[in-house]
């Protein structure tokens, strides 16, 4: 993108074919504290599909560099950041030569000290893993929007989240939306959340493909003429490789990848450290979402807990329960990592039984709240409904599932 | 956006395809309209039903097709035709209403 | 600004060590114009003044170190310039030098450097910064490849530096696409069936606008040419340095005769060439002239 107030280093307007009076987008919007945008700032209701949420919050998300490589179903957001880089609300972008080119340039581009933004779907995932895993030790702060598919064979485009678990044990930052909304305001959040100081992670922003990226949903958005503070690439746990600032030690010193007892110490306590800075990130979600779990009928016997669509599936036979006389909770997990274990706890300390219902084989949501809650909590916990490869779950397969578990579990 | 007179519920699409359901009440009748995903974003659109509620404390129904409003299920490609029909269908449900009143009287 | 971070205190500059002293006062950072058209530190001068890299642990008697120390001292900017690499011996000394050094994931240098350099241009306007890559046969025209052919089909503005040691070394010796054909080396014990990858020529099909092949016989040289390659790349579009660095461990080179056989091999196969595009030479011509331009004035 132009940068028209620069000196012969700049590229101009005219450089970028436009005319020369044209100003970029991102040059008309005011930079808005984010709590403000976040709590206060007036919001439109729009009916919009989940890609055009994720246009609408990448329009306000002050992002310098935008690059990826198309894959179905997250094509039709990243052909929206190239509308949004010719408008002039993201400053770079280039479509790359596949997920491991795409995932490398944007830590390079995150080293560099601009904000990065990024988008995959399954597959697409699953090939740039290698570079993906990389990211936080680089403590490259990053923002990845991953519309989740099917990964496994045969082939296939339907919804299915097994790919998130693959990011459980990376060190990013994992947020799950729910719906359209959540795929507008997650990204916002997570971008100001990974570039904190002490987090300087990047952060991934899962949502179920096709159910809300190729559905509309109501969203309120904020007025387009507000963005979020630009990335400042002096505030980090780890400088910027500009050649600016001297470089951390682990970019430095090549014993560290050879086999001796200084080099297991040092990769051990940096993985440490970028662990830690997960947890740190979590005073940040709770502020910017409002909590890191939603709780509904917090007093319930029967509790629902669950992420992503599943949570919008759940609230419907929490609602049908309710017509029946029953009361259900619900606890709606929004971030993934940092995993929120102490919400979840208080949540249920008076539930006697828990289902969790997921879009996905392996159950990882299931594993995870098991691993919190054993010998915490008093509940049974049940792992199910489960569907997967473009399965749907209706409301009546979590109702059904209930009323099993009643009579199971007394 | 579709109009918020007469709103019941929105909900996630019960059947669990994705998408949104609006349900719109008028005495005992009202429609059902779901937009789910598509593949190609612009083929997205409205279905709609007529639906006989079954329950006036429940947002329990029936597809409903004998009424003169449908015999079928109805696609809109767009919020404003949509929004046109409900706003012709609700003044059609009242008029029904007050009509199925008058029906017992008769016999 | 980095040379502000390189600069010590007034009041500790006395208690500093004497190679940090060095560094500062009479390395080459500081021994240049910034904009590439002056070099005071001069090749010839190797040994008399600080380099960016010294130490290193490398194998005695390699030429590739000889041929990376050459390259820091062809920067016309190493405080604004940054190194990406990739697994390889280089590395090894590349990580060394005091210039920022990205040490990636497998064959990933010329992605990282992709969104690095476009990444910087937003950050910094109005200061040139250079990214170069230096990275090995191996990294580049195997594992790399696709990076490498994109970021050239792309015109990305920055430097690759392929070090050819003809060998995957720092693994043990396997063979790799940079091998000549018939060489027996581990992973190919029967001899290699393909040829040497053509690499000049396909730097050559994607359009690349400074391309060159070298030995270090000829340091001087080496030092201008890396210099060449980064002004290019900083006005023109991509450039390509094709380097032999040979393996003397598993080439079974005796130490005393490594520059002898990069002699050899310079003559037989791997002689000094250069291709350049039109508007890369017209820049050339013109930075380059400008020095004669202020005497004739």
């Amino acid at each position: 993108m132009a940068n028209v107030k620069g000196s012969s280093v700049c590229r101009t307007a005219v450089d970028e074919g436009k005319p020369a009076d044209w100003v970029p987008g991102g040059e008309k919007q005011t930079v808005v504290d984010p709590m403000k945008m976040f709590h206060e700032l007036p919001r439109e209701m729009q009916f919009i599909t989940g890609s055009e949420a994720a246009r609408e919050s990448m329009r306000r998300a002050n992002i310098d560099i935008a690059i990826a490589y198309p894959i179905t179903p997250q094509s039709e957001s990243m052909q929206q950041a190239g509308y949004l880089y010719d408008e002039g609300y993201i400053k770079e972008y280039y479509r790359a030569e596949e997920e491991i080119g795409t995932f490398s340039a944007i830590s390079g581009a995150s080293r560099a000290g601009v904000r990065a933004l990024t988008a995959t779907s399954g597959p697409g995932l699953m090939r740039g893993m290698e570079a993906v895993s990389s990211w936080p030790g680089a403590r490259t702060p990053i923002i990845m929007l991953n519309m989740c598919r099917v990964i496994n064979t045969p082939l296939a485009i339907q919804p299915d989240n097994i790919e998130m678990s693959f990011l459980l044990n990376t060190g990013i930052l994992l947020l799950h939306a729910e719906n359209q909304q959540d795929f507008y305001d997650y990204p916002l959040a997570a971008i100001m959340a990974s570039e904190q100081v002490d987090v300087t992670l990047p952060a991934v922003v899962s949502v179920d493909g096709f159910f809300c990226t190729h559905a509309r949903g109501p969203v309120r958005i904020t007025p387009e003429e507000y963005k979020l503070p630009p990335r400042d690439g002096w505030r980090s746990a780890v400088p910027a490789m500009d050649n600016e600032n001297p470089p951390a030690r682990i970019s430095r010193d090549a014993p560290i990848q050879k086999s001796n007892f200084i080099s297991y110490h040092m990769h051990a306590s940096w993985q440490q450290e970028v662990f830690a800075a997960v947890e740190r990130s979590a005073k940040y979600f709770d502020k910017y979402l409002g909590g890191l779990v939603e709780v509904i009928n917090p007093d319930a016997e029967d509790f629902i807990i669950a992420s992503g669509c599943a949570v919008s599936q759940a609230r419907e036979a929490v609602r049908q329960e309710g017509e029946q006389g029953r009361i259900v909770g619900l606890v709606k997990v929004k971030t993934i990592r940092p995993f929120p274990t102490t919400s979840i706890l208080n949540a249920v300390k008076n539930a006697k039984r828990i289902l969790i219902p997921e879009f996905n084989q392996a159950g990882w949501l299931h594993k995870e709240v098991c691993s919190v809650l054993y010998g915490r909590c008093n509940a049974v916990i049940k792992d199910g409904p489960r569907v997967f490869g473009g399965m749907t779950m209706p409301t009546e397969m979590i109702l059904e599932w209930l009323e099993e578990f009643r009579k199971e579990t007394k | 956006m579709l109009i918020q007179d007469n709103l019941l519920l929105t909900r996630s699409n019960p059947s669990g395809n994705g998408g949104i359901q609006f349900l719109y009440r008028v005495k005992d009748y009202g429609l059902t309209a779901i937009s789910g995903p598509q593949e190609e974003i612009s083929m997205i659109h409205w279905e709609v039903e007529v639906v006989k509620y079954q329950n006036p404390k429940t947002a329990e129904f029936e597809v409903c097709h004998t009424t003169e409003l449908a015999d079928k299920t109805l696609k809109f490609y767009s919020d404003k035709s949509l929004n046109e029909f409900l706003q012709k269908s609700f003044q059609y449900f009242e008029e029904l209403d007050s009509l199925e009143k008058m029906l017992p009287e008769e016999s | 600004m980095s040379l502000e971070n390189l600069r010590p205190t007034p009041a500790f500059a006395d208690v500093l060590p004497i190679e940090y002293r060095d560094l500062v006062e009479h390395g080459p950072y500081t021994n240049r114009t910034g904009d590439g058209s002056k070099q005071t530190v001069k090749v010839t001068d190797m040994g008399k003044f600080k380099e960016v890299i010294e130490e290193h642990p490398m194998c005695a008697g390699c030429a590739m170190t000889l041929f990376i120390r050459l390259v820091y001292i062809g920067m016309p900017n190493p405080e604004h310039t940054i190194v990406v690499g990739t697994a390889g011996c280089g590395r090894l000394a590349i990580s060394q030098a005091s210039v920022p050094f990205i040490y990636g994931n497998y064959g990933d240098t010329n992605a990282v450097a992709s969104g690095l350099k476009r990444g910087l241009e937003v950050r910094f306007p109005n200061q040139k910064k250079d990214v170069v890559v230096k990275a090995g046969d191996g990294g580049l025209i195997d594992i790399g490849f696709q990076g490498l052919m994109h970021s050239w089909f792309r015109k990305e503005k920055f430097t690759t530096i392929m070090l050819d040691n003809e060998v995957y070394g720092n693994t043990g010796g396997q063979e790799s696409g940079m091998t000549n054909h018939g060489k027996v080396l581990k992973m190919a014990p029967r001899g290699k069936f393909g040829d040497k990858v053509d690499a000049l020529g396909l730097a050559k099909v994607a359009g690349v606008d400074y391309i060159a092949r070298l030995a270090p016989t000829n340091p001087a040289r080496v030092a201008r040419t890396v210099r060449r390659a980064i002004m290019v790349a900083r006005e023109v579009g991509h450039s390509y340095i094709q380097a032999y660095t040979s393996c003397n461990i598993e080439y079974s080179i005796p130490t005393p005769d490594v520059m002898k056989d990069a002699f050899e091999i310079e003559k037989e196969r791997y002689g000094f060439e250069e291709i350049i595009s039109p508007a890369a030479k017209a820049y050339l011509d013109e930075v380059e002239k400008k020095p004669k331009k202020k005497k004739s004035d």
